[in-house]
């Protein structure tokens, strides 16, 4: 387990297989949460995981994929869309300033 | 604004299907009956579903693609195929599927919308069982002009 300071996130990426569905719609909703503390949320294919991410979220299922990508990045896994823990406490840490754990 | 990435026609209420394979071979027919898709983009859809499933929870799943397969993709078009008697998901059962073919970003408002239905869990359930083409799509967002009016 390591730590993240949640005060450099500046731009979280929501990875998915294809990037047309699945990350498209959680990034939507995490654009709207996020948006208060600045911080830009974007999302991409697994194999595509822009280089100016700070965080990368992706389905439990692709951690492993989005990790080859791109080894040097934290990367957070989530199992469900809707009211995954996981999105509170991205938030909660962001808004606290606080260290998150990946 | 102009969102035709999800039209009536590209909407099937009442459908049934067996399986979560079969209702993805459903999903995927309709685009490949829409023009939206070429024939191999179907199978995409079933190895995409293999590699994480696409339920996104409040009985809706969002089968699509790989991004290998985005070049059998002709047009960015939505499709919505419900199932009354639901369809045994694995993480949960799925009532509506919400089938994406994107070639750009076009589709990205409707899915907004879809997203903001599943966190009003009541708007959810109007989505999951609606028995009117025009009731999904005012809770999509596609005819904003009609729900004002």
């Amino acid at each position: 387990m390591s730590t993240l300071d949640a005060s450099t996130i500046k731009k979280v990426v929501v990875a998915c297989d294809a990037g047309m569905g699945s990350s498209v719609m959680l990034a939507g909703q995490l654009s709207s949460s996020l948006a208060p503390y600045s911080v830009k949320v974007q999302h991409s294919p697994v194999n595509q995981i822009p280089d100016d991410a700070d965080l990368v979220l992706c389905q439990q299922g692709l951690v492993s994929r989005a990790k080859a990508v791109k080894p040097d990045k934290p990367v957070l896994g989530f199992t469900m869309f809707l009211g995954d823990p996981v999105f509170d406490k991205l938030q909660k840490a962001i808004r606290d300033g606080g260290q998150l754990e990946y | 604004m102009s969102t035709d990435t999800l039209t009536a026609d590209a909407i099937r209420l009442g459908a049934t299907a067996a399986d979560r394979a079969e209702a993805i071979e459903q999903c995927g027919r309709l685009l490949v009956d829409l023009g939206a898709v070429d024939e191999p983009y179907v199978a995409a859809m079933h190895e995409r579903e293999q590699v994480v499933s696409t339920f996104v929870g409040e009985g809706v799943a969002i089968p699509h693609g790989t991004n290998e397969a985005r070049k059998y993709v002709r047009r960015t078009q939505l499709a919505v195929v419900q199932f009354p008697d639901g369809v045994d998901w694995g993480a949960g059962t799925v009532h509506l599927c919400v089938a994406i073919a994107a070639s750009g970003s076009e589709h990205v408002e409707v899915l907004a919308a879809l997203s903001k239905v599943l966190m009003d869990s009541d708007k959810a359930a109007v989505l999951r069982s609606a028995t009117d083409a025009a009731t999904v799509l005012s809770l999509l967002g596609n005819d904003q002009q009609e729900a004002h009016a």
